[in-house]
């Protein structure tokens, strides 16, 4: 399997550890990820919110390189894959598709349409498949709870970019049980982690935040995980200020999606960059029997 | 034709502020062909079963938007969903009121915060100098007119988005979904004389704290797509006013700061959305993450190709749209 690897801007800055922990997993699972330097950022709804035609132009542009190539896009964010759906699916409107096309033409670029843009989660769970991966698993995550934790991009609007139901999905708990894992069902899953408005109101971003961890928790769940690296920073990196919101200590490890994979193969803790987060996943590590690396 | 009929396990809130000190799941088992909507169930419950349970209705055909409940989770019209995929996904049925308002008893709420926040947007038509009204009728609209806002008339009120939305949840500042998509209507609509003071109005602690989760899209019944009409205000008010509130000074200067270097520059955006008062206050917790992330003292380099960045900019984003 050759993929057009779109890491995003987090994975590549902040968020590295998440770029480190899918080219891991790929490497170990016969994923061959193609680099390409020129992709820009998604716009991370940011860019949807101020100029909707540029975002879908600036996706176009990335969604032509990989078609250039013959290449479909393999994300490893939520965002990151809702704003390249959403690109392929409002392109579907004439009056959209005129003026990007007229601006991609610009420099050159031409954009037939034909690049599919999968996410990670959709890779494993129905490209190589969860029987596939179970068969791989060396270090079963046996007796770790896992909240799985969406992130509303790769859900919705289900209408115009969603590969699951966005009510009732399944594949991350689905991936988790092949992992030797328990998946934990609660209804903060496929909520929002409040990351669109941290830096607009901090409090209510947390809080939203620490709704959900609290949820999670409420439901067993000894770890979180995401496939996306903004609910990751507002999980884990932000989890302090969702304390103070809730009132009480959370204490809550968040892994990335591959990081976990990553575990069940046999992947050290450094080799999927754990000691970056900024809540310890030590509890985690040592409830499945591997080793701590100090931080 | 005839339809199996099938065992349904219903576990229903039931709460009496008054006298009970916590709410408690009663449990129901009733016999039902899958087809039966939810509310059927539920008044086969109240007249056969246990008169005691309070709920809402109405017209039990998805118009008067009376029956809004959470159903296994999601916030939606009990006359408009079946039990059959329910029990499929859930195995059983769990009923739940609105979410993010108080319970008066069993699964009616008090929805007056829902329409409190409704009448916060001045919900009605403000005279237009440049479209008078002759004999005080509105004057028509084209169907290109009509068709900037054809969903939104659709909707009947019936507060699902409300209950499903994290942002009411988590800020009573938050007009919630249903609000927002009624402001946009008139917005957009050429007979109305408020626009630009209608979005101005709404913007401190209102349009930018939506989180764009797309949750109330979901919960619709009717189609308003409440988070993409949101969306559309966004836009209207950027392209109006510019970058004047924490939230759209945000997400100009997210746009600004790709157009640099096409990738984000993540220590840049702060300072962009929150000026240099902003960047101290955040000090602290740039502390709290760089201990781990270093990267975030460095801004990365351009792309391949930024330069295609930004004339795809110069070609979109122009002049009058900034």
């Amino acid at each position: 399997m050759k993929l057009a690897y779109y890491p995003g801007c987090v994975a590549q800055e902040t968020g590295k550890e998440l770029d480190r922990s899918t080219r891991w997993v790929a490497q170990r699972l016969g994923i061959e990820l193609v680099d390409f330097p020129n992709f820009s950022c998604c716009g991370s709804g940011f860019i949807d919110e101020a100029n909707p035609v540029l975002n879908v132009a600036l996706n176009a542009r990335n969604l032509a390189i990989a078609e250039r190539a013959g290449l479909d896009i393999l994300t490893v964010c939520s965002t990151c894959q809702g704003m390249l759906a959403l690109a392929n699916n409002r392109l579907q409107e004439p009056p959209i598709k005129a003026k990007v096309d007229a601006a991609l033409s610009q420099i050159g670029v031409q954009y037939r349409g034909s690049t599919k843009v999968t996410h990670l989660l959709d890779v494993l769970v129905r490209g190589i498949g969860v029987e596939a991966i179970r068969q791989r698993v060396v270090r079963p995550l046996t007796g770790l709870k896992v909240g799985a934790f969406y992130g509303c991009h790769l859900l919705r609007p289900a209408d115009r970019i969603a590969s699951e139901s966005p009510e009732e999905p399944h594949s991350f708990e689905d991936l988790l049980t092949a992992l030797g894992a328990t998946p934990v069902l609660y209804r903060g899953r496929v909520m929002c982690c409040g990351f669109p408005i941290l830096f607009v109101k901090e409090a209510t971003a947390s809080r939203v935040a620490g709704i959900q961890i609290d949820d999670a928790r409420a439901h067993g769940a000894d770890a979180m995980a995401t496939p996306c690296p903004l609910c990751h920073l507002s999980l884990d990196a932000y989890q302090n200020k969702a304390e103070k919101q809730v009132g009480h200590d959370l204490d809550m490890p968040v892994f990335h999606l591959p990081q976990l994979v990553g575990l069940a193969l046999g992947a050290s803790a450094a080799d999927l960059g754990l000691p970056r987060h900024l809540v310890s996943t030590d509890a985690a590590l040592r409830k499945i029997g591997a080793v701590a690396v100090p931080s | 034709m005839s339809e199996e009929i099938v065992d349904v396990p219903f576990e229903v809130y039931r709460f009496d502020p008054a006298r009970d000190r916590a709410p408690r799941y009663q449990r129901y088992a009733l016999r039902l062909a899958p087809h039966t909507p939810v509310l059927s169930a539920l008044l086969a419950i109240r007249n056969d079963l246990d008169p005691s349970l309070a709920l809402r209705y109405s017209c039990r055909s998805a118009i008067c938007g009376s029956c809004a409940m959470v159903i296994n989770s999601k916030s939606r019209l009990a006359c408009q969903t079946p039990i059959g995929p329910e029990l499929e996904r859930h195995g059983r049925i769990v009923i739940d009121p609105m979410r993010n308002m108080p319970v008066l008893r069993d699964l009616v709420t008090d929805t007056r915060s829902f329409w409190t926040n409704y009448r916060r947007i001045d919900p009605f038509l403000k005279p237009n100098p440049a479209k008078p009204m002759p004999e005080g009728r509105p004057s028509p609209m084209s169907p290109a007119e009509v068709a900037r806002f054809y969903e939104t008339p659709r909707c009947i009120a019936c507060a699902a988005c409300y209950s499903a939305c994290p942002a009411v949840e988590a800020d009573p500042m938050f007009p919630g979904p249903m609000a927002l998509a009624k402001l946009y209507r008139f917005v957009v609509d050429p007979r109305d004389g408020g626009t630009q003071e209608r979005l101005v109005k709404i913007q401190p602690g209102g349009l930018w704290l939506c989180l764009r989760c797309h949750l109330c899209t979901e919960s619709c019944p009717k189609g308003v797509r409440p988070s993409e009409r949101i969306m559309d205000l966004k836009e209207l008010a950027i392209a109006a006013q510019g970058g004047t509130e924490t939230g759209s000074k945000h997400a100009v200067g997210f746009k600004e700061n790709i157009r640099e270097r096409g990738i984000l520059n993540e220590m840049r955006l702060v300072r962009q959305t929150s000026g240099f008062g902003g960047m101290i206050a955040q000090l602290g917790q740039g502390f709290h993450i760089l201990r781990k992330k270093r990267e975030l003292m460095h801004a990365p380099k351009p792309i391949e190709g930024a330069s295609e960045v930004q004339r795809l900019y110069e070609a979109l984003d122009t002049e009058e749209r900034r």
